[in-house]
């Protein structure tokens, strides 16, 4: 994309230079332009330094496509076409950001007639309630159920989706695939609320197994409320509830793999296996670098309906993380400040994580999240 | 679904029963303002009782149009147990009091709400003389988005506030935004409003909010009520005998369990535990702090409240309560009771008419009785009162004079006791239209069923009283039982007070509920309570007490 752009910059009429020429090409190019050309007698070193400078800028110009109107003026309708997403994202994104600003506040919604205008009345208690944090043990379990979690997630849930689109890939028939397909998505449409009552109608102490297991005069079980599993639980849950949903992007880059790749391939004498191994998983490369690197930025964010719909079974201890910390103690406990506080911490993790990885992902020769 | 005739709202009370409730019950019945000294009425915090109180508080004027079958005694509610003539029905509101305004009402709702125009909401806002818009929100989830609404600047003219949802900073919006209604209630302004005159002194005392009179209060009795259920009619058919100690209990839980054939003894009975073991009460804090010999103590910091726990633990252990209520929210008690898999549960005292109702016609043979609450070690149990009031109408202090005067001309009209025409619209609907008489019985029918349900009754509520034409035999079991266990309540140090603790102490006992639950289930020791109390004293909790202290030294105890 960068690189269209300057090409199309450097034949852009707008992009003249001091020399009276376009350069083509990139910026580099045109700087080179003018420290190769033949020294002037009449023309002292600081005004070639002068010259180069003024030569580079109105490259980069060129290069970027004009001056900022004319851009305006080419791209309008891009413009235009954004504009609405940009106005949603500031609304709903930027501008709530500046209500963390509670965070260094005691704040008190009623304070005032309006719960906007409070904060300007709240008394400021500067870093108080992070101190708070940090001293709570609650918070640093919450912490560690989160990550613990976070590892699970990574370790059991993120391959699924992609072994199972490998295995949907390699059915043939298109009746057998689109039925499998359907069957595995339809999990992902039910709420969370009727997937664990399944659960605990299955897998709970008066479950249909530990019902059976009885009838037979065998001990019964509840795997329902062990807080030892619970996490290994709460995974199950999210695989059966949402890999199959989780395929869709997956398949959807084996579906840009050409025909042609599998056939060459299998011209030279590659089985199945190889034709796995150096055709479809370098074409899902990129996709999987880039959902790993979308899934360490929510780290942070392991669940909440469905941990906050169990928590009562197997206690805070094993269950808390941080959202529904944030929740219990923001919302239950209306201890507004104490839960921006927290959830501002669980903000700048998040980033720095999201940072890290797809900082990772560029060493690995992958595109990220992001190039600069 | 046969209409629920109780005044108070069995089917919104029933929801303290999703709370902390833990204890409530019955003593002597003496005046709380008798007892009760001087205060700091006007703060944001603290209470107001005494003089202070009295200059506020409505005059109480007795309601004497229709006479109750039981009387209350020792607490309990008044009864009402014999057939229901329509022919006979008083009338408590002469005209309308109402000037025609539209008066916006935010309130919980269990169950789904009906849409606004409908011919019961239609009934009542002509009997009235204004229209009222009704905003219900889920009342399971109503906390969650109570503090967002009394935060913003757009509140509607009315919220309503159960007790159980006053947690966190709720009170202090309170007092910040809602109108005191004083000016227009306090003294002989009541008589005004016949009905609302008539509504008992302790559930008015109970709604003044930072010195003011704030709150249009549904009364409740103070008697436990949260009863222990038992399948009677498989009591019977087993021989099976109720305990009477808390030993028998786990004893005879054993006998009964038989997991293979799915049946359990009980569910969870923690309140049941708290009860038997004489804890002070949990549905407030205030309600938890009593005087020992000249120390106040709190709930969590005495014997008994282990002991419960460690008993209700027991049970656990012993695997004789039901799997699901191990794993807490799911699935519905009642209906684990109603299918025979398990033989005990606790639940609010509306369930006795509810399923005995819902199970007329599904189970000709279910019977469901509530046990009377055992002495743990086999002796007399302690009981203590519960609040004499327990959901409340606020108005918003924006709302122009005559929209209050038309919310108190609304109320006036929800507030009619049992047996006036006022109390038939309010709780069965219109004649014809939403129920009919059946064998003299008014029975709703299927409109009524939609439109009838807990709307108007949040609004205010005449003196609490239990009345099934339907099931009368169950309107007098219950009032007896209350009478019985009215017996043995006792009242501790701050009963009836609306205390408003400092913002700072607000949060200090949240974790002890969850903790309890951790306990009984065997993921926690009960040394994890012992250190957890000790936390909760260096945290605050001493300085608490002294705040209480000094708030008992100033107002006075209703012990007396």
């Amino acid at each position: 994309m960068a690189h269209g752009t300057t090409s199309r910059g450097g034949t852009s009429p707008q992009g003249s230079t001091p020399h009276g020429s376009t350069p083509r090409g990139t910026a580099s190019r045109g700087a080179t332009s003018v420290t190769d050309a033949p020294p002037d007698a009449g023309v002292s070193e600081a005004e070639r330094r002068t010259l180069r400078k003024a030569s580079r800028r109105a490259s980069r110009k060129a290069a970027n496509g004009g001056t900022f109107k004319a851009r305006l003026k080419r791209d309008r309708t891009l413009v235009l076409m954004t504009l609405p997403a940009v106005l949603l994202v500031l609304v709903f994104n930027y501008i709530p950001i500046l209500g963390n600003v509670v965070a260094f506040q005691e704040y008190d919604p009623y304070i005032s007639d309006n719960g906007f205008v409070a904060i300007f009345h709240s008394p400021w208690v500067g870093f108080e309630q992070f101190s708070r944090l940090f001293e709570d043990s609650a918070f640093w379990d919450a912490v560690q159920n989160t990550l613990v979690l976070f590892g699970l997630q990574l370790l059991l849930f993120f391959p699924v989706p992609v072994l199972l689109a490998l295995l949907i890939n390699s059915v043939i028939r298109p009746r057998v695939r689109a039925v499998s397909q359907a069957i595995l998505y339809l999990p992902h449409f039910f709420s969370w609320v009727l997937v664990i009552t399944v659960f605990q109608q299955i897998f709970g102490g008066a479950g249909i197994i530990a019902q059976t297991l009885r009838e037979h005069g065998h001990e019964g079980f509840d795997l329902m409320t062990d807080p030892g599993i619970f996490k290994f639980l709460v995974t199950a849950e999210g695989v059966w509830k949402d890999a199959g949903w989780g395929v869709i992007v997956f398949l959807a880059a084996l579906a840009s793999v050409s025909p042609d790749l599998y056939e060459a391939s299998a011209m030279d004498g590659a089985g199945r296996w190889r034709r796995m191994w150096h055709v479809t998983l370098p074409a899902l490369r990129p996709v999987i670098a880039l959902l790993l690197v979308l899934r360490v930025g929510d780290a942070l964010t392991v669940g909440f309906e469905q941990i906050l719909l169990q928590r009562d079974a197997v206690g805070p201890g094993a269950a808390e993380v941080l959202d529904t910390y944030v929740w219990w103690n923001g919302v239950r406990n209306q201890d507004f400040s104490y839960a921006a506080a927290a959830g501002l911490i669980k903000g700048v993790v998040s980033l720095g994580l999201v940072l890290a990885a797809n900082k990772i992902a560029h060493l690995m020769g992958e595109q990220g999240v992001y190039k600069k | 679904m046969t209409p629920n005739t109780s005044a108070s709202g069995p089917s919104r009370r029933s929801f303290l029963a999703s709370t902390a409730v833990a204890t409530a019950a019955v003593a002597g019945g003496m005046p709380l303002l008798a007892a009760c000294g001087g205060s700091d009425g006007g703060k944001k915090e603290g209470t107001t009782s005494g003089k202070d109180a009295k200059k506020i508080l409505p005059t109480f004027v007795a309601q004497n149009v229709v006479t109750p079958d039981i009387a209350s005694k020792n607490g309990s509610s008044l009864g009402f147990t014999g057939k229901l003539s329509l022919a006979d029905l008083k009338t408590s509101v002469s005209g309308k009091l109402g000037k025609g305004s539209t008066i916006k009402i935010m309130s919980p709702f269990w169950g789904t709400p009906p849409k606004g125009d409908n011919p019961y909401y239609e009934a009542m806002n002509a009997k009235i003389g204004a229209k009222v818009v009704w905003q219900n929100q889920d009342g399971n989830t109503y906390d969650e988005k109570l503090g967002a609404v009394l935060a913003s600047s757009d509140m509607p003219d009315v919220v309503v506030i159960p007790g159980w949802n006053m947690g966190g900073k709720i009170p202090s919006a309170i007092i910040s935004k809602m109108a005191d209604l004083g000016p227009y209630l306090s003294g002989d302004k009541v008589k005004e409003y016949p009905n609302l005159a008539a509504v008992p002194t302790d559930a008015w005392q109970r709604s003044i909010f930072g010195g003011k009179l704030r709150g249009l209060p549904m009364p409740s009795s103070y008697v436990a009520n949260i009863v222990p259920y038992y399948r009677k009619d498989i009591f019977d058919k087993k021989g099976y005998e109720l305990p009477t100690s808390a030993a028998e209990f786990l004893a005879l839980a054993k006998e009964i369990t038989n997991a293979r054939a799915k049946v359990w003894a009980c569910d969870d009975m923690k309140w049941t535990a708290f009860n038997s073991f004489g804890v002070l009460s949990g549905s407030e804090k205030s309600l938890g702090w009593n005087s020992v010999g000249g120390k106040l103590v709190y709930r969590v910091e005495t014997d008994e409240y282990l002991e419960a726990l460690e008993w209700t633990r027991k049970l656990y252990a012993a695997g004789v309560v039901h799997p699901d209520a191990k794993a807490q929210n799911q699935g519905d008690s009642s209906l684990r009771f109603a299918s025979g898999e398990v033989l005990f549960y606790n639940n609010d005292i509306s369930h006795w008419w509810a399923k005995t109702a819902e199970q007329a016609a599904q189970n000709k043979d279910f019977r469901i009785a509530g046990m009377d609450i055992f002495g743990h070690d086999g002796g007399d149990p302690t009981l203590w009162a519960g609040a004499p009031a327990s959901i409340f109408a606020f108005v918003n202090k924006k709302a122009s004079k005559a929209v209050i005067q038309d919310v108190l001309a609304a109320a006036n009209v929800t507030a009619a006791p049992y047996g006036t025409e006022e109390y038939m619209l309010t709780n069965y609907g219109v004649e014809g239209t939403h129920y009919t008489l059946k064998d003299g019985t008014p029975t709703k029918n299927d409109k009524g069923n939609q439109e009838v349900l807990n709307a108007f009754v949040m609004l205010a509520s005449p003196a609490s009283t239990i009345a099934h034409p339907d099931l009368p035999e169950v309107a007098k079991a219950q009032v007896e039982w209350q009478q019985r266990m009215g017996a043995f309540t006792k009242k501790s140090s701050f009963y009836g007070l609306q205390i408003i603790e400092p913002a700072r102490y607000t949060n200090l006992s949240n974790d002890f509920e969850q903790l309890e639950d951790d306990i009984v289930r065997g993921r926690k020791k009960i040394s994890d309570m012992q250190q957890a109390v000790s936390d909760w004293k260096s945290q605050g909790g001493d300085k608490l007490r002294d705040w209480y202290g000094k708030l008992l030294d100033d107002s006075g105890s209703a012990q007396g």
